[in-house]
């Protein structure tokens, strides 16, 4: 059993390997010390209905973790239970909902969201049963807050909300973003920020000062709880005084507001056991450590983005030429120069051991990348070596050095299987395939299989969310 | 005392000493606080800073913790309704859960180097398929409530799409867990779905319904037919959802052969810990007619470049839910580690080890009944796998049962009134059953001799067995 585990385990990319720079992930170090409670019979035992009295503990844990997440976006009130981000987001429109049905306000279900915003947004926000209008976006991808201010006049007698990430999720700082929640108040309406890029934030500034009336909080991103590969997560809520009364209920145990929405989650503090991480992350930090993690996000990020730029082009940055904690790189020129897709450059990544960054979203033909504090100087200068010599390959088929067919991209990720074939015939060497860099001599991690087909059988609808403009008014 | 507050910050922070100085360099400022300063913007710059203790060592907060976890009271909890203890494998929880090679993966975008965790998740999926007696399952979903009301507006997406008329009444059994029923009914509203709470026997079933929700075994344990249900809720052109538990299955007809169309429920019993209520993973399965707008994430079999097999995510569905109009489901995540967790408990214990441990349960539960039953105490369920609903003479006395239960390091449901759930689990020992029933009688019958109940369990294992 072991063994077969173990076996798994080796064909696996973990944070164990090298740095997952995905960008909007926040693939951060989940220290040990963080997760050894987890297992503790105190805590893995307890079953969720038992009498309040017997989870003192636990009671403990949730106060003390509702608070410090209330100080980090200064927001009034918690509620722990949504069991993901997108889940937040859901429970966070029910609330803005329900409190405008409170205040006899019923017909605002209007909720603004911008074009770059994550998938999960407007579909949140139908299930919550809000309209959804896109607001565009200008060209370096900030909120077109023209269009924002004449839309949300447009429908002030039925704005609900606006959704809006912050930074956003080209990874820039807006700087009008105090005006544009300023326009959504004044049309009636409440703005929900997405927490997916929190991160760039704690410590240094808080969906509380920019206007923010609910945000979600991914605690698997910014609050150090691992991924899993692909779940458990959570994104509790905070927010405004004036939404407190409204945060989810339970049939069983007494939580949320007075006049509570039904509950989100089977459990009245979503997946407990895992905010024990949290905890243990926040407490371990301080809130001086934690405005330290912000600060060195933003370091790594534009230390990478500095070091990059000057063999891709960064798609968005700020006024001053900075990004946050993340950035995206543009890699629309090789496909038509090399007929290279941005997938195969995400698949050449694993040939030098390293995870892809986020492809392909929110822009088509783009990667993009966030570091976390975690990543020491030493791993981003790996990674830059990787894309760098990825850049000369391009290069070489630009310049028709490289096939542009038969080429490392192309054919990405070499197995052992392939590089020790008796008949390779391909046109570059199997040194070039599997150790481009020699660093790779001394460690490498083989993927266990080639690139996966795509169209057999067209069984295979990539899990993606649909282009935003999907949303847009007919 | 030495400072330590940034003990562990130093670690948890990559770059440092020089090396910052020579990133400064690269990207041409001077200091931390002249790149914060051209990155946010003054206007929304935090004045004040907020007051949190200072940090402490991994040393400290684990003292702290261990404190904490004192206040917590861990008795045997026989709570049931969706929650069970368990036995976590030692050789899953040290090479899976406490395993950052297992717990610090993303999800499986990248499927080349992932194969190990897709792997794992076919298992679950191949489990869950098996023992629901359906088709197709995915790969886990965030919990129970909430795989109840992805089936709802799956149900509703089916129905609805395919007639001219407008259903939209959905049927909730009462025997649902009440937390399943409140997240249904979140996820009902915002769409003016009208959920229609009562008895699937006596309910007037029509086609203004598109779906209805069975909880089998029932929230109080009991077991009923659902054959004759079913075949109602199909004859009005509607949607069967039946929410259950896997361990019970390794006993039961599954619900596939009722003709379930979809089946739910919480995979945590398949040795992932209470842990307060999560993280577990709910499970989801369906007929294969269906598949494509099943929702969550389906792991499927491919080929790579040199046509070995490989493993892949397959057949997003959200995309084509979040595009209609009727958007349904939001779905981004899923419970990949505890849904690991819950496929390779299956391995480990193997088809015949799982239909062990779910005989025991029962047998157990049978002879508590029978104890409990020749001491004068009613036993409500007809048919039931590892639940008895046992009523009491009164709420007085009740409520001195689960007094005099909490004393001997037991919690038992109070349902309501005069009303006792007791839900048995893996965990469960004929100890167990002695303590138990040496509850009841400081209230009434005979007290329980240890070891008096050994051969009559045998028996009953062996014939269930």
């Amino acid at each position: 059993m072991m063994r077969y585990i173990k076996s798994l385990e080796n064909k696996d990319l973990s944070l164990t390997v090298s740095m997952i720079p995905l960008g909007s992930c926040t693939m951060k170090l989940t220290a040990a010390t963080e997760l050894l409670p987890l297992t503790w019979p105190e805590f893995a035992g307890m079953h969720p209905f038992v009498p309040v009295e017997q989870a003192a503990g636990y009671k403990k844990i949730i106060q003390e973790l509702e608070n410090a997440l209330c100080k980090a976006t200064d927001l009034a009130a918690a509620s722990l239970q949504p069991n993901s981000g997108a889940q937040g987001e859901f429970t966070g429109l029910l609330v803005i909902r329900t409190y405008h049905h409170d205040h006899k306000q019923p017909q605002r279900v209007v909720t603004l969201i911008p074009s770059s915003a994550h998938g999960t947004n407007p579909a949140s926000a139908v299930m919550a049963g809000m309209k959804v209008i896109v607001v565009n976006c200008d060209a370096k991808g900030n909120i077109d807050v023209d269009d924002l201010r004449a839309k949300a006049t447009q429908y002030k007698e039925t704005l609900a909300a606006l959704m809006v990430t912050y930074p956003s999720t080209h990874g820039v700082f807006e700087e009008l973003i105090k005006e544009i929640c300023d326009i959504i108040h004044k049309n009636g309406g409440l703005v929900y920020m997405d927490g997916a890029n929190l991160n760039a934030q704690v410590g240094l500034t808080s969906p509380g000062v920019i206007g923010a009336d609910v945000c979600h909080i991914n605690l698997h991103k910014t609050f150090a709880i691992p991924h899993g590969g692909g779940g458990p997560g959570m994104g509790p809520i905070c927010v405004t005084k004036q939404l407190a009364p409204y945060l989810p209920g339970h049939p069983i145990l007494k939580v949320g507001g007075e006049k509570a929405i039904y509950a989100v989650s089977s459990a009245p503090w979503g997946s407990a056991n895992i905010l024990l991480i949290s905890y243990a992350y926040i407490r371990m930090l301080g809130i001086e450590g934690l405005t330290d993690a912000t600060r060195i996000a933003i370091l790594n990020a534009n230390y990478l983005k500095s070091r990059l730029e000057n063999n891709y082009p960064i798609l968005y940055q700020g006024k001053n030429g900075r990004v946050g904690h993340e950035f995206i790189l543009n890699m629309k020129q090789f496909k038509e120069q090399a007929d290279i897709e941005v997938g195969d450059i995400a698949k050449r990544l694993m040939d030098y051991g390293f995870h892809a960054p986020t492809v392909s979203f929110p822009v088509h033909d783009t990667l993009m990348i966030e570091p976390t504090e975690s990543e020491p100087k030493s791993e981003l200068d790996r990674f830059i070596d990787a894309m760098i010599a990825i850049r000369k390959e391009l290069q070489d088929i630009i310049d028709g050095k490289l096939d542009k067919i038969d080429n490392p991209l192309k054919n990405a990720p070499h197995t052992t299987i392939t590089a020790m074939n008796d008949s390779w015939n391909h046109r570059y060497t199997r040194e070039q395939a599997v150790f481009p860099v020699p660093s790779l001599k001394k460690n490498k991690f083989w993927p266990s299989v080639g690139r996966i087909d795509n169209t057999y059988g067209d069984r295979n609808i990539f899990c993606v969310c649909p282009p935003i403009e999907e949303y847009k008014e007919k | 005392m030495k400072h330590q507050k940034s003990e562990f910050l130093a670690r948890h922070l990559g770059p440092r000493g020089r090396e910052i100085t020579k990133m400064f360099k690269a990207i041409g400022v001077r200091s931390i606080d002249e790149l914060i300063d051209q990155t946010i913007p003054d206007s929304i710059r935090k004045k004040q800073q907020s007051q949190m203790d200072t940090g402490k060592t991994e040393f400290e907060v684990l003292e702290e913790l261990r404190e904490i976890a004192k206040k917590n009271i861990v008795l045997k909890s026989y709570l049931g309704q969706g929650y069970c203890n368990c036995i976590t494998p030692s050789v899953i929880q040290r090479n899976i859960f406490e395993n950052p090679g297992w717990y610090t993966q993303y999800t499986p975008y990248q499927p080349e180097i992932s194969q190990g965790r897709l792997e794992a998740l076919l298992n679950f999926q191949t489990m869950v398929a098996d023992f629901t007696g359906l088709p197709v399952a995915n790969a886990s979903l965030l919990d129970e409530g909430t795989a109840a009301a992805e089936a709802m507006s799956m149900a509703y997406g089916i129905v609805n799409r395919s007639s001219r008329k407008t259903a939209n009444k959905f049927f909730v059994s009462a025997r649902c867990f009440r937390q399943t029923i409140d997240v249904v009914l979140t996820r009902a509203m915002p769409h003016s779905i009208e959920v229609v709470v009562g008895n699937p026997e006596t309910v007037n079933f029509d086609d203004t319904f598109f779906g209805a929700l069975v909880q089998y075994p029932g929230e109080d344990g009991a077991v009923i037919n659902l054959r004759p249900f079913i075949e109602k809720v199909h004859h009005a052109g509607a949607v069967a959802v039946v929410a259950t538990d896997l361990l019970a299955l390794a006993l039961l007809t599954p619900p596939g052969e009722f003709n379930a169309d979809i089946v739910i429920g919480n995979s945590q019993r398949f040795g992932v810990p209470l842990g307060y209520g999560g993280p577990h993973a709910a499970f989801f399965a369906t007929k294969n007619e269906y598949i494509r707008v099943m929702p969550g994430r389906i792991i499927g079999v491919s080929l790579d470049a040199q046509k070995n097999t490989a493993y892949r995510m397959a057949l997003q569905t959200r995309e084509q839910h979040i595009r209609r109009e009727k958007a349904t489901s939001n779905i981004c995540t899923a419970q990949a580690l505890l849904a690991i967790m819950a496929g390779m408990y299956a391995v480990y214990h193997g088809p015949e080890g799982i239909k062990e441990i779910a005989s025991r349960i029962h047998s157990l539960t049978a002879l508590l009944e029978i104890e409990l039953k020749k001491r004068g105490f009613m036993q409500l369920s007809e048919n039931y796998f590892d639940t008895l609903r046992i009523q009491a003479k009164d709420r007085k006395q009740a409520e001195r049962i689960l007094q005099l239960a909490f004393e001997s390091g037991y919690n038992l449901r109070f349902i309501e009134d005069k009303y006792i759930g007791i839900s048995l689990d893996e965990t469960s020992t004929l100890q167990d059953i002695e303590k138990l029933l040496n509850v009841f009688t400081r209230i009434k019958g005979a007290p329980i001799k240890p070891g008096a109940l050994d051969d009559s369990f045998r028996n009953f294992y062996d014939a269930i067995y």
